[in-house]
């Protein structure tokens, strides 16, 4: 008995995704465990592995690589050896080498005359739809194609929006509509906290140097269990608050906003996190991480510091309640005053300022909660030997 | 303008030709005093007599025969089939000597002759006189095959017929004999080679239809039915299928994109088929989809008249296929 291949579900919103190649040639023996093809879901590539032993079989209409197969999708089969796929004719045939595995998705087809109007205009007919009765591209396609794009600008391109551009569309839009976010800044002296960073590049046993990003998921995890109402998720009617903080880390890929997910950061040390964070955001920006590691989180911290931004608005990755963004780095002279003065100047120092910025959901807890969460990794910022002995 | 019948239209120029020049006589069964079985030759026995108008015996192959040598001595013969059928029994004649003549003699003897006869199906007239034989005697080199569909071209190409130094197949579809239709009391000639434009499409027309004989009216019908839902339809008539007016339905194709021809008789090896091929062959960028072909079936003509009308388009048909070519 033949056994069906299908598109399996990645993530619960998961309904449909890119198949990206066969790992397994068609006739090749399949055992148990196998890596039997990659699919691309709502934020990872994944690699399937095979549930069962056999002979993979490929019909000749499975879904090409690069195709979108809605979850549930026929791919192959796996079947005995000597059985029949259910895709062969019933007569006896002998048994055919493998089929080399296409790797170009199957081209539109167009006709002369809209090929000859699409060189005139300068249409980039690849990406059109074809109106014609089998699919082809016919010369109105063309045209209203050009007629749309006269309408941009001449260097327009047009792309087919990936899955994964997809989920970050619906989940920002999800995060400015469905929640009520409100975002806080406060200006945080950071200099401690690159004090600490400086003297672990000057460690020459240090394995491996905590970037800001790591240092302040760890404080906001610390901060996190003395505000457990930041670490929450609206679940229908109820409130959800998680013991365990899943440290989301915002990470630009080409394919677009991922957030891997450290795991119980509130009890892992700063190295942890930092061995952690490295090799999540290398597997993320590589398109390695599975979707379990790209999900999950309670919490995200987002860094534009890099870019030599100030502050900024971070948008809550729902189903969390909070997000903390983190602006850059930079020197300010501070006034110290005398301490019972109002205007007499005690000293005036360099310091290495930062604002950092959070985003909480409304719904879930309100301005003063947040606040004082937000204060409390200034503290932390501010203090580092506070967490560092916990 | 006054109107004529397309027999009465072709009479005319048959008779203002016959005045002018004493070469001219015609010969076949019952054109004498009977004034030909479609009238062709109405009234001018009482004029010329029996030696211009020259009743024959059912003998196709010997007054073929007869008519290519007086052709080949400078006269000037039309032969009148009636039922264009009848020339089969005259096969050898036509294509060995006929077409080849002037080739053979190395242009020094002419072959101007005329052969007419009712072609299509219609009426019931059956198997044995429903033909159509243009695309037959389009294949062979030699021929003049002419296709009026309306009484103007029959006196314009009926007239060039009897001007020419070639052999002439005019071909009059039964459907179209007494059909009326304005006709110029002048003495005018239609070259051979010429297709007309018969129903321009708009600006935005998509589709061009070449209709051949009965099929053209029908095929207007069908744009008048295609009209009222806004779609634009460019037909064009032949006229003559050798030489055929490539150009002009090329030039047609070039604006519209789509091509469909309508031909009553047979589709394999037919004039269709030799339309479509040219237009891939020479307007391939052009096309924004298949040629279409709407042929009748290709099986022998029934008597029965429901069956009949089965076995050839109609306007209901001829707008379903325009309509199918649009949606390719």
């Amino acid at each position: 008995m033949a056994i069906e291949i299908l598109v399996p579900r990645l993530g619960w919103t998961m309904e449909e995704g890119v198949f990206v190649e066969w790992l397994k040639r068609d006739g090749e023996t399949v055992r148990q465990g196998d890596l039997i093809f990659r699919l691309e879901g709502d934020k990872a590539l994944t690699e399937v592995e095979s549930m069962d032993d056999g002979i993979l079989r490929i019909p000749p209409d499975a879904p090409q690589p690069g195709a979108t197969v809605p979850v549930g999708a026929l791919l192959g089969y796996l079947v005995a050896p000597g059985e029949r796929a259910p895709f062969e004719p019933s007569l006896p045939v002998t048994p055919s080498p493998p089929l080399p595995t296409s790797s170009a998705p199957a081209a539109p087809t167009i006709s002369p005359r809209a090929l000859r109007v699409a060189k005139e205009l300068g249409v980039d007919w690849a990406a059109l739809r074809g109106s014609g009765r089998t699919g082809r591209i016919v010369e109105a396609d063309v045209r209203k194609a050009a007629a749309q794009s006269t309408a941009q600008p001449p260097t327009a391109r047009r792309v087919p929006v990936s899955p994964t551009r997809r989920v970050i569309a619906e989940r920002m839009a999800a995060g400015l509509h469905v929640a009520a976010p409100v975002t806080l800044s406060s200006e945080v002296d950071a200099t401690e906290l690159v004090r600490l960073r400086e003297q672990l590049k000057q460690d020459k046993k240090a394995t491996v140097i905590p970037s800001y990003s790591d240092l302040l998921a760890k404080i906001a995890a610390h901060a996190l269990l003395e505000h457990p109402a930041l670490n929450a998720r609206l679940e229908e009617d109820e409130i959800v608050t998680d013991s365990a903080v899943h440290m989301g880390i915002a990470v630009d890929t080409e394919r677009g906003l991922l957030a891997p997910v450290v795991r119980d950061a509130q009890a892992k040390s700063l190295l942890q996190i930092a061995a952690e964070t490295r090799a999540l955001i290398e597997r993320t920006r590589t398109g390695k991480a599975t979707a379990d590691e790209l999900r999950g989180s309670t919490f995200t911290v987002s860094n534009l510091g890099m870019y030599e931004i100030d502050a900024f608005s971070p948008v809550i990755n729902l189903p969390e309640c909070a997000i903390l963004g983190l602006g850059r780095i930079v020197a300010k002279q501070v006034v110290t005053l005398r301490p019972g003065s109002i205007d007499e100047i005690e000293r005036v120092s360099v310091r290495r300022m930062m604002t950092l910025s959070l985003t909480f959901d409304h719904r879930l807890v309100d301005g003063a909660p947040a606040a004082a969460f937000l204060q409390r990794v200034k503290h932390l910022v501010e203090q580092p030997y506070l967490w560092l002995v916990t | 303008m006054r109107e004529l019948t397309y027999t009465a239209a072709a009479r005319e120029a048959l008779a203002a030709a016959m005045a002018k020049d004493p070469s001219i006589f015609v010969v076949g069964e019952g054109i004498g005093a009977r004034g030909g079985n479609f009238n062709t030759t109405a009234g001018l026995y009482d004029l010329y007599g029996p030696m211009r108008l020259r009743d024959t015996p059912i003998a196709e192959r010997g007054f073929i025969g007869l008519c290519a040598g007086a052709a080949m001595t400078g006269a000037r013969p039309v032969v009148d089939f009636m039922f264009l059928d009848f020339i089969l029994d005259a096969m050898g004649e036509l294509i060995n000597q006929v077409a080849k003549m002037q080739y053979m003699s190395d242009g020094r003897l002419k072959m101007p002759i005329v052969l007419r006869g009712s072609v299509g199906v219609g009426g019931s007239a059956a198997t044995h006189h429903s033909g159509n034989y243009y695309s037959i005697f389009a294949h062979i080199p030699g021929f003049r095959v002419v296709l009026p569909s309306t009484p103007y071209d029959a006196k314009g190409l009926f007239n060039t017929a009897l001007r020419g130094d070639d052999p002439v197949m005019f071909l009059e579809h039964k459907l179209l004999l007494n059909t009326k239709g304005p006709v110029p009391e002048d003495d005018y000639a239609i070259p051979f080679g010429q297709a007309s434009v018969v129903r321009e499409g708009g600006r935005d027309c998509r589709v061009t239809v070449v209709a051949l004989a009965a099929m053209l009216r029908k095929t207007l019908d069908a744009c008048d039915q295609l009209a009222k839902d806004g779609i634009s339809v460019e037909v064009i008539d032949p006229r003559t299928v050798a030489p055929l007016d490539m150009d002009t339905i090329l030039q047609s194709l070039h604006k519209t994109g789509r091509l469909l021809i309508v031909d009553e008789t047979f589709a394999p090896c037919g004039i269709g088929a030799e339309i479509a091929a040219q237009a891939v062959d020479r307007a391939l960028d052009d096309l924004d989809a298949p040629v279409k072909r709407l042929n009748g079936a290709h099986t022998p003509t029934p008597y029965s008249p429901p069956l009949e009308a089965a076995v050839i388009p109609n306007a209901a048909t001829i707008e379903q296929a325009i309509r199918d070519l649009l949606a390719e």
